[in-house]
């Protein structure tokens, strides 16, 4: 990816937090939050349970105030949500009355841009995540996976510029959770969109990410950035790998401290 | 198909005739006394002899006129108070104590009250009616309105959907089927309106119907209008089940 940083302006960062701050009354949920990521990386944000991470993404996404600092795309300042960033939710939030496809098209609809060309799209979309033929069935005649295939092609057909996925897998089973996760990477790999990905599962982190961010708690600030040297395209069976453990490793050591503490917290 | 048959209507069958039979049985030999019960034989030809007459034709149309036309009026009136309620609060605390109040209260009491009002013409039931079906309308229009889903508001908030879209696209759909349970609920709360308020004094109708066979200890035809009754609540609430399952098929499960 380091070819198509040919001039100064492709250099700059696609997506930059600069000195975020979050506070809920008096409670500091976020302090400090500087990330930059390039156009076509695919980054992850872990850390335990109450270390501000989908918060932190929803202020990138609009969708919570910020208390103080900046989120900038292309360098230029963000306020409220838009069509240039695409949200997957955890909860599929699918419409309950609507059609697999008019589902996927809620986006432009709102955009005001229904075209034969955008249901074109998005008909093919729904291929390109494996709902071929499911077009015009509801989300009640669908398994849990099969409903946040709907959910990421509903971040998509907007074509937005940044993707922010917010632990969309964490209410699936293990076995399905891990065909999403190769089904992200082959839909990632067809067009290398940027893409901020929250979760708490550090190996899904480490199999999706060219880099995993990973926040302390209490208050939620950025612990480290670790840069995943594994070759693409990754078939699950790198988690295998010693490489892919030493990453998991590493990162599992620099949160024990507050997942032990998150986890006493929440029993007490 | 026989075995299908057989599971879902079979006992249901099977108990009716058997009842109708029963009721057959002691009304012709145990009590034989036509001033107290009719046999299912005596009110089957009470309904044809009075169809025959076009007198049954004449009390219900005057009965269904009296039904549709609260039951309208109550509909447009509920949802729009229902939609006010949910818009603005300030309206919300003010209609609330009145809503609340007179849901509870049994308003088919105030039945005579219209009637020294209105006369003993159609409108003073079309008012009971009325009274009957706007509260179940309005409280659960507001309800739907209010328990919108809020992370359905927030996914499309994300695509910076307008309150306005939000309002149409989410709130709308998901309240439809509170609406559409609201007014199922009328369906029965407006016809028991209807006979009631036409045991005060009418001139037709089934309720008069009723009252005046009573008067006569006509057993046979004062059963006959309490059949066609609850033939029109089975026929009007099943139709409006098969209606919602059309309209609203996601909230089956």
């Amino acid at each position: 990816m380091t070819d198509t940083t040919i001039s100064g302006a492709a250099a700059a960062p696609k997506l930059q937090t600069s000195g975020l701050h979050k506070k809920f009354g008096a409670l500091e949920a976020l302090r400090d939050i500087n990330i930059t990521v390039q156009r076509g990386e695919f980054i992850s944000v872990v850390g335990p349970s109450g270390c501000g991470k989908t918060t932190l993404l929803r202020m990138v996404a609009g969708l919570e105030p910020i208390t103080s600092g900046s989120v900038m795309l292309d360098g230029r300042a963000l306020s409220g949500p838009g069509s240039d960033r695409g949200f997957v939710f955890q909860n599929d939030n699918l419409l309950p009355w609507r059609t697999v496809l008019q589902n996927a098209l809620i986006g432009p609809e709102v955009a005001g841009r229904i075209s034969p060309d955008i249901r074109k799209r998005t008909v093919a979309l729904l291929k390109l995540v494996g709902l071929d033929g499911f077009e015009d069935y509801h989300p009640r005649q669908l398994s849990g996976g099969m409903r946040q295939r709907v959910n990421l092609a509903r971040a998509l057909a907007i074509d937005p510029q940044v993707l922010l996925m917010d632990e969309p897998f964490s209410a699936l089973d293990a076995q399905t959770r891990e065909i999403m996760q190769t089904e992200l990477m082959r839909i990632w790999e067809e067009g290398r969109k940027t893409v901020l990905f929250v979760t708490h599962q550090i190996d899904e982190a480490v199999f999706l990410s060219d880099r995993v961010l990973v926040l302390a708690r209490r208050p939620g600030r950025l612990q480290e950035s670790v840069e995943i040297k594994l070759p693409r395209p990754r078939a699950l069976g790198i988690k295998r790998t010693p490489e892919f453990i030493a990453y998991v490793d590493h990162i599992w050591r620099l949160i024990e401290e507050d997942v032990r503490a998150s986890v006493i917290e929440e029993r007490g | 198909m026989w075995e299908s048959f057989r599971q879902n209507h079979l006992a249901g069958i099977l108990s009716v005739v058997g009842g109708l039979l029963v009721w057959e049985f002691v009304s012709r030999f145990l009590i034989a006394n036509a001033l107290f019960l009719a046999a299912p034989t005596q009110i089957a030809y009470a309904i044809y002899e009075l169809s025959l007459s076009g007198q049954l034709e004449r009390h219900i149309t005057i009965s269904a006129a009296e039904f549709a036309l609260g039951y309208v009026i109550a509909s447009v009136i509920g949802v729009a108070i229902g939609f006010g309620m949910a818009a603005n609060a300030r309206f919300k605390q003010a209609m609330q104590p009145w809503i609340s109040g007179l849901y509870a209260t049994p308003t088919i009491a105030l039945a005579p009250l219209f009637i020294l009002w209105l006369g003993i013409g159609i409108w003073s039931k079309v008012l009971v009616v009325i009274f009957l079906v706007l509260f179940p309308v309005t409280i659960n229009t507001e309800a739907g309105l209010r328990t919108t889903s809020e992370r359905l508001v927030e996914m499309l908030r994300s695509f910076g959907a307008t309150p306005r879209q939000i309002f149409f696209k989410v709130s709308l759909p998901s309240a439809f089927p509170f609406i559409l349970a609201g007014l199922k609920l009328g369906i029965g709360r407006g016809l028991i309106g209807v006979v009631v308020a036409e045991l005060f004094g009418a001139r037709a109708g089934l309720g008069q119907l009723i009252s005046q066979a009573a008067d006569a200890f006509n057993m046979p035809e004062l059963f006959a209008g309490v059949v066609v009754l609850a033939i029109a609540g089975i026929v009007m609430t099943s139709g409006f089940s098969w209606i919602e399952k059309k309209l609203v098929p996601w909230t089956r499960d």
